[in-house]
This record gives C-alpha cells, sequence and structure tokens, in this order.
C-alpha cells in the first residue's frame, strides 16, 4: 500500500503541470448559490459523534451539533456556546447556565434534561463511545433547572472542560430516545450551524440551520451548503481540487503542496497543527533484552539524526523541530526545561561504542505516516551502525506494534486529541501505559500529580521536571511538529486552524 | 451431472470452513481490533471497557464457534463501528461493485474476442504484433497508474468526464476502462492461442475446403470451441473484479464493497471484513461452477467425462 502511495504522489505533480497551464473552470456550485463542495478522505459509517471519531468524524460533529463552550482556536480560551456560564461548584462539580431559546434542527429547544441525558447516556461504558476518555471521567450529570445543568466527575479532573468543550455534542434527548442510538447516526439532529440533509452513498449534504442562535462562539453560516464528498485517493482528491469538482481538500502531502503552487486557481497552505512526531525508544526493554534498554545508546540515536534536515525538506511549511516531547502551544511544555541533542554522527559512534556495540546492532522500526521521512531517520541510523528494518503499516497495526512491545523503535505522531494541554502528550504517553516505553516511576509520578492539581504555576514546574528527567534519559528522539496541507479555489476565505478542524461557518466567498 | 454437481457443493462448503477460520484467526491476531474500535488515543483503561464491551476478552475458539454459529442462522455478523448488520452494508454497495465488474468485463470482452480472433487469423503480422503489444502493455500498467492517468487528461485537462463519485452512468465510465484493460490481456492471450490451435484443426480445413467464408469459419464454427477456456478465465477474472476493485473503488471514489473492504480493514471493523471474504469466496466458488455448468452445456465431451 506504501509503494502504492508513493508511486501515486508522481500523478498529480503531472496534474498540476498540465493544470498549471489551463485555466480551471469553477466548481459546479460555488459563490453564486452561496455552496462549497469540499472533499474528504474518510468515510463513516454513522454521524454520531460520540460512535464516529475519527479526525473527519469530530469535524462533522462539531458543524452539526455545539458543544456546551467552545474552545477558541486562536486564544485557546474558553467561550461561550450553548452554556452561557459555568463555575467550578467544588472539586468535581462545575455548573452550567444554558442559553435561553436555543432550539435543535428540529424546532425542539434545548432544556438542561438534554444535557443531562446526553451526558449520562454516554458516561455509561455499555453504550459503547469510541473515545472512553471524553466521558469515562463522568459520574453523572444533573438537572437543577430548565437552564441549569451540574456534570458531577468521579475524581477531580483538571481536564473535564477540554473534553466538554471538544468532545461531547449535545443530543436532543426525545429524538434520540425515540429513534435509538443507530438511526440516530444516520439522521442526527444537532444544534449546530448547520442540519444534515442527506448522508449516504459517499455524499453528506449539509444546510444552515436557518435558526441557528446569535451570541454564541460559532457564527451564523454565510455558506449555507457545505456538500461533504468522501474522496478516499489523496491523488484523486487533489485532481477534483485542481479540475474544480471540489472547492476545498486537506492532508495534501507537503511536496504537493509545493506543486500546487503554480495552479492559479488554488491557495495552498501547510499550516501549524498540534500535532508531534516523535521516535519513541523501547528503553524498559519490552522487546526482550536490547541495546536501547542503555542510555548512551538511546543518546547515540538521539544525536545520530538530523532533524532539521528532515523538517527543512520533507516536513516543509510551518514545521518545526521540537525538543520536548510534547507541543510548544501546550500549557507545561517548557521547551527549555529539554536536554537538547544536536546533530552528531561521530558523537553518536563513541557513545554507541562506549555501550559496547562499536559494530551496531540491528532494530525494528515501525512507521506509518510517510514512508519517505521514516527511510530517512533509517539512513541516518544507518550511517552510524544501526540497521533499523522499517516496518511501514497502517496506522492502527503500526500503532498496535508499539504498544504491544513488538517493535523496539516507532516513528509515530500524536495528535493529543487537539488539548493545548501538556497532559494530553507527555501525560498520555509517559504514564505507564502501553503508550509508555519508558516505564520510568519517577516520571510517572511526576505526569499523575501534575494532572491531579489545579494550581497552574506548580503543574508547570511538574511537567517541566517530567522533560527534564525524559530527555536526560532520551526515552524519545522528539522530531517535529506535523504541518497539516490544504488547497482550496483562491476566492475562498478561509483559514486553517491550530486543532486540525476546519469551521466551514467561518469560511465565505469573497 | 448430479454427483458432479453434489460433490462440487461438498467441495465449495470445506473450502468456505476453510476461509472462514483463515479470516477469522488473522483478522484477529494482525492487530488489536479493540485498538480499531477505539482509536489510537485510546487509553489502556478505554480498551479494556471496549474489549469487554464487545466480547473481545473472550478467548478466540469460543468467539469463532460463536461467529459459526451466527452464520449458520444467516448472520454474519454486526459491523463494530456502524453497529449494522454486515450484510446490509455490503448488499448496500454490491450494486455499485457489480455493476462496475459487468462493465469492465463487457468491455475487456469486447476487445479481447475480435483482437484475440484477428491475432489468431493473421498470425505473426502486424495485426498480431500490436494486439499483442496492446496486451502487454494492458497488463504492464498498474491500474492505479492508469486510473490516475486517465483522471489527468479526461478528468483535469479535457474535462470529459467527471473523476469520483458514482452519481451518474457517466461515473463509471474511467473506473470500468482502468478495471477492464487489466482485465483484457489474459482473455485475449487465451482467445488467441486457442484460436491458433482450433484453426489448425481437421474440421476447419474441411470448413475451409467446402468453402465456407472465413468470417463465418472464425466466428461460428472455430471461436464456439477456443471460447471454452475463456469462459473459466472470465468467471475467475469477475470474481477477482468483484473482490479486487479495492484499488479502483479507492481511487473513483465509487461507494463499493471493495472499498467498504479496505475501510473495514483499516479500522479494524472485523464483522464486516469477515463477512466480505466470505461473500466474496462463495461468489467465487458459484461463478467457477457456473462456469463449469456452461462449459459441460458447450462442449458435450466435458459431459460424458465427468459422470
Amino acid at each position: 500500500m506504501m509503494e502504492f502511495r508513493n508511486l501515486t504522489r508522481i500523478l498529480p505533480l503531472c496534474a498540476t503541470l498540465l493544470a498549471g497551464t489551463a485555466l480551471a473552470a469553477p466548481a459546479f456550485a460555488g459563490p453564486e448559490d452561496q455552496s462549497i463542495t469540499i472533499g474528504m478522505g474518510e468515510d463513516f459509517p454513522t454521524l454520531d459523534g460520540y460512535i464516529n471519531t475519527a479526525r473527519d468524524g469530530v469535524v462533522i460533529t462539531m458543524h452539526i451539533n455545539d458543544m456546551l463552550i467552545y474552545r477558541n482556536p486562536k486564544t485557546f480560551e474558553y467561550e461561550p456556546l450553548l452554556a452561557t456560564a459555568w463555575e467550578r461548584i467544588d472539586d468535581k462539580t462545575i455548573e452550567f447556565k444554558l442559553r435561553e431559546g436555543v432550539t435543535f434542527h428540529d424546532g425542539s429547544p434545548l432544556t438542561a434534561e438534554d444535557v443531562a441525558f446526553t451526558y449520562n447516556y454516554w458516561a455509561d461504558p455499555a453504550n459503547g463511545a469510541r473515545v472512553q476518555a471524553s466521558v469515562s471521567w463522568i459520574d453523572r450529570a444533573e438537572v437543577v433547572d430548565e437552564y441549569t445543568v451540574r456534570v458531577i466527575s468521579k475524581t477531580a479532573a483538571p481536564a473535564a472542560l477540554e473534553f466538554v468543550a471538544g468532545s461531547l455534542p449535545i443530543y436532543p434527548s426525545d429524538y434520540f430516545e425515540s429513534v435509538g442510538a443507530e438511526a440516530f447516526g444516520q439522521k442526527p439532529i444537532g444544534a449546530g450551524p448547520y442540519k444534515v440533509e442527506s448522508f449516504g452513498d459517499g455524499l453528506v449534504k449539509l444546510v444552515a440551520h436557518e435558526s441557528y442562535y446569535e451570541g454564541g462562539a460559532k457564527r451564523t453560516p454565510s455558506i449555507t451548503t457545505v456538500n461533504w464528498r468522501i474522496i478516499p485517493d489523496t491523488a484523486t482528491r487533489i485532481a477534483e481540487v485542481i479540475g474544480g469538482g471540489v472547492d476545498w481538500v486537506w492532508n495534501v502531502p507537503s511536496d504537493q503542496v509545493e506543486q500546487l503552487k503554480v495552479v492559479p486557481t488554488l491557495d495552498v497552505a501547510l499550516a501549524s497543527t498540534l500535532r508531534i512526531a516523535m521516535v519513541t525508544l523501547d528503553a524498559a526493554g519490552r522487546t526482550g533484552d536490547n541495546p536501547l534498554t542503555d542510555v548512551r545508546v538511546r543518546q547515540a540515536v538521539n544525536h545520530a539524526i538530523d532533524r532539521e534536515t528532515i523538517v527543512a525538506n520533507l516536513v516543509g511549511g510551518d514545521g518545526e523541530v521540537i525538543n520536548a516531547p510534547c507541543h510548544p502551544v501546550q500549557f507545561g511544555c517548557e521547551q527549555s526545561a529539554a536536554v537538547v541533542y544536536d546533530y552528531n554522527p561521530e558523537k553518536a559512534k563513541e557513545l554507541l561504542a562506549e555501550a559496547g556495540h562499536a559494530d551496531g546492532f540491528s532494530v525494528k522500526i515501525g512507521s506509518y505516516r510517510d514512508r519517505a521521512r521514516a527511510e530517512a531517520v533509517q539512513s541516518y541510523l544507518a550511517a552510524v551502525g544501526i540497521t533499523a528494518e522499517l516496518e511501514m503499516l497502517q496506522a492502527s497495526p503500526s500503532f498496535s506494534g508499539w504498544r504491544e512491545g513488538k517493535v523496539g523503535m516507532w516513528y509515530g505522531d500524536w495528535g493529543s486529541q487537539s488539548l493545548a494541554d501538556s497532559s494530553a502528550s507527555i501525560g498520555s504517553m509517559f504514564d505507564g501505559s502501553s503508550n509508555d516505553g519508558a516505564r520510568d516511576e519517577t516520571v510517572i509520578a511526576l505526569v499523575k500529580e501534575a494532572a491531579a492539581v489545579s494550581d497552574p504555576e506548580e503543574r508547570k514546574a511538574k511537567y517541566a521536571e517530567a522533560i527534564k528527567i525524559i530527555t536526560e534519559q532520551a526515552y524519545w528522539v522528539p522530531m517535529h511538529t506535523i504541518v497539516m496541507g490544504y488547497a482550496y479555489t483562491n476566492t475562498l476565505n478561509f483559514e486553517p486552524t491550530l486543532d486540525e478542524l476546519p469551521r466551514f461557518y467561518d469560511a465565505s466567498w469573497q | 451431472m448430479l454427483t458432479y454437481l453434489l460433490r462440487r457443493a461438498t467441495m465449495a462448503m470445506v473450502v468456505m470452513v476453510i476461509v472462514s477460520v483463515i479470516c477469522f484467526i488473522l483478522s484477529n491476531v494482525a492487530s488489536d481490533p479493540a485498538m480499531g474500535i477505539a482509536g489510537a488515543q485510546a487509553t489502556d483503561e478505554d480498551l479494556a471497557v471496549i474489549r469487554e464491551a464487545y466480547g473481545l476478552d473472550r478467548p478466540l475458539p469460543v468467539r469463532y464457534v460463536e461467529y459459526v454459529g451466527g452464520l449458520l442462522q444467516g448472520d454474519f455478523g454486526t459491523s463494530y463501528l456502524s453497529k449494522r448488520p454486515a450484510l446490509d452494508m455490503i448488499w448496500e454497495r454490491l450494486p455499485v461493485t457489480a455493476l462496475l465488474a459487468a462493465l469492465s468485463m463487457a468491455l475487456a470482452l469486447a476487445i479481447a474476442v475480435p483482437l484475440g480472433c484477428a491475432a489468431a487469423v493473421w498470425p505473426n503480422t502486424i495485426i498480431d504484433r500490436l494486439a499483442q503489444l496492446m496486451a502487454v502493455t494492458g497488463q504492464a500498467i498498474p491500474n492505479f497508474w492508469a486510473g490516475l492517468l486517465l483522471i489527468v487528461v479526461f478528468g483535469v485537462q479535457l474535462r470529459w468526464l467527471p473523476i469520483s463519485g458514482s452519481a451518474t452512468w457517466a461515473h463509471f465510465v474511467l473506473p470500468s476502462i482502468t478495471l477492464g484493460t487489466f482485465a483484457m490481456p489474459p482473455l485475449m492471450r487465451l482467445i488467441r492461442a486457442g484460436m491458433i490451435e482450433v484453426l489448425a484443426a481437421d474440421y476447419i480445413r474441411t470448413a475451409r475446403a467446402m468453402g465456407i467464408r472465413p468470417f463465418q469459419l472464425t466466428f461460428k464454427y472455430a471461436l464456439k470451441n477456443a471460447v471454452l477456456p475463456v469462459i473459466s478465465l472470465a468467471a475467475v477474472q469477475l470474481g477477482f473484479m468483484l473482490g479486487g476493485s479495492i484499488v479502483v473503488e479507492s481511487i473513483f471514489a465509487l461507494n463499493g464493497v471493495g472499498y467498504l473492504a479496505w475501510q473495514s480493514m483499516s479500522r479494524s471493523d472485523m464483522p464486516v471484513i469477515q463477512a466480505i471474504v466470505l461473500l466474496i469466496s462463495m461468489i467465487y466458488i458459484v461463478l467457477t461452477l457456473l462456469a463449469d455448468l456452461l462449459n459441460g452445456v458447450m462442449d458435450p465431451r466435458l459431459r460424458t467425462s465427468r459422470k
């Protein structure tokens, strides 16, 4: 499959060159009727936001539904959405005051009853919410009065509001109960800026919710119809946007973003995301006794890889080298606390010799996203004598391979569920879970404490301490931030956001 | 004939059981299905909850027995993701794949039969060489490459045809050409080889001596005999198209069974994968059986030898 993908990269280039000489016609719809046709890569069997949690699913959920509060992708502050005010009553209880006069797409009013029902329903593991972490902290939700609801967590949950803002859409209780979960996923009703007009055969048609409330953080859409087309193949998606069949695509590989710059009808961007890439190392010896359990070998690996060159040539755009195991914009991600390893293959060889591996050793490295980058790492390792056997797989089996301790190294990435807090990066990858290839007791204790205290300064100090140990011990090779490639018709006003969630209600035609 | 049919049906059942075991084991050990369901961000606790909720914490043999029990009652399993019966999801998408396969096969035969005949009638001429060149080219070009090339030329540059989707008949033109040109070469070669053999046979020489016109001779007398192995091959090719149109369906965003298979694999939606594999192997077996029967009807010698 990966070979296939690599080969397919050549064709969009041809397409670009051809199209660069032609004047692309506009999409079959567009500014005239305030509609947009977008090309997405992932198909979904359901539109239920608690089940359909892939990235494209999260995007469609936020167009159909509203959460109680909104996290501004620029300031990372919480803003009112369905709730106009919220406060922590005690360690475990948050009270939300709901906006009055909000209606669902079927015209029924949104009340505290709907919120409590939605939270309580999905907090029950038996109902199978796919990301249990988003709901498992909820003990229960209680109706106080028609427009007041309290959410009570099982234990103190500093990240609760992140989930409230990010992954807990509010459903109409009456409709949900009357049709059942399965039918709801086929024909959902929400309180978001768009309602679903049709869904099936690789197409979702969204139309603006005409009685969408004013005053929330999301604006009433100026683009009234979103034709959401599922085009799984990247090369085809790119050909469609060049040909004008669709107005907007994403997940464009960085080299092709460069090529697409010559197309006169398109705007392109390689924008920052909250996603980071890293090479994880089996320091705990999960693959059995191996050289990576020696700190000198891990430091050698860190010195062996030229991250600057990889970022400059293979990541591009807004991509940047990271030194700490978290994204620089995340709360608590103090880059200055990290020990930085420069690119120094000689030093790497010395360290390897010191550790008794002057002749190098062999290791398995798993990866999935980008073969070119993985092969670059492979050859940097080869240059210091480490033979890395590359195993390219689909995302899920690749990550399973690391979590189950089948590979000694893994060049993967981590999106932190778009949460701008180190608890979602360091806290998820060094917590003693199967993500954690270091199993450092001190670090585990630090990240657990940092997740439980509420004083921001104290949290920062704990994460800084964790970063120091993680980098001293070279448990990872922190690599770089990941950029997202976009291409869209140049008469569209669209701005990519750091959380990788395109907002079409914010977009408009010029 | 009846014994033959019964024997084939029993064989088919055995094959199905073997396929179901292999498929079940492979899809369970290749990667952790719980992670496929819960997504990469899932914590260990999430995975535990998911395993319990979906019954993945029980031993493999127990789950297999349960699975086969369901199969015997016509229950092919329920998708982990959509919670819908896997069979329903396949039926919904089967028309797209079946149409694609039928169009591609029609196209492949429409090219392969006349071309193969012409190459055999005039062997080692420029016509023969051109036909062979077409076959080699058709086989050498991977279908994803051919598909993208067609997209670039006819979709992006000339804008004659839509690039992706399955809304109108026009959407099927490029995918059918892609898949059809891939299926054509072996058919063409087989027809050519068969025709050359048949045209050298005594009865053709006799017919020719009797003054039968060349056109009639080729298409009525010779082709009928040369076409027998082609039927078997076409049946296998059709089966291949049903199951193997994954690449073409994903390139052209056709919402067919092939794409469903790929999608389910990447998300570890095992019940759907298993249902597709079983169904495709069933179709394969039925097609092969039909081809054998058809051959039997067309060639009495096969009937007697198989009694």
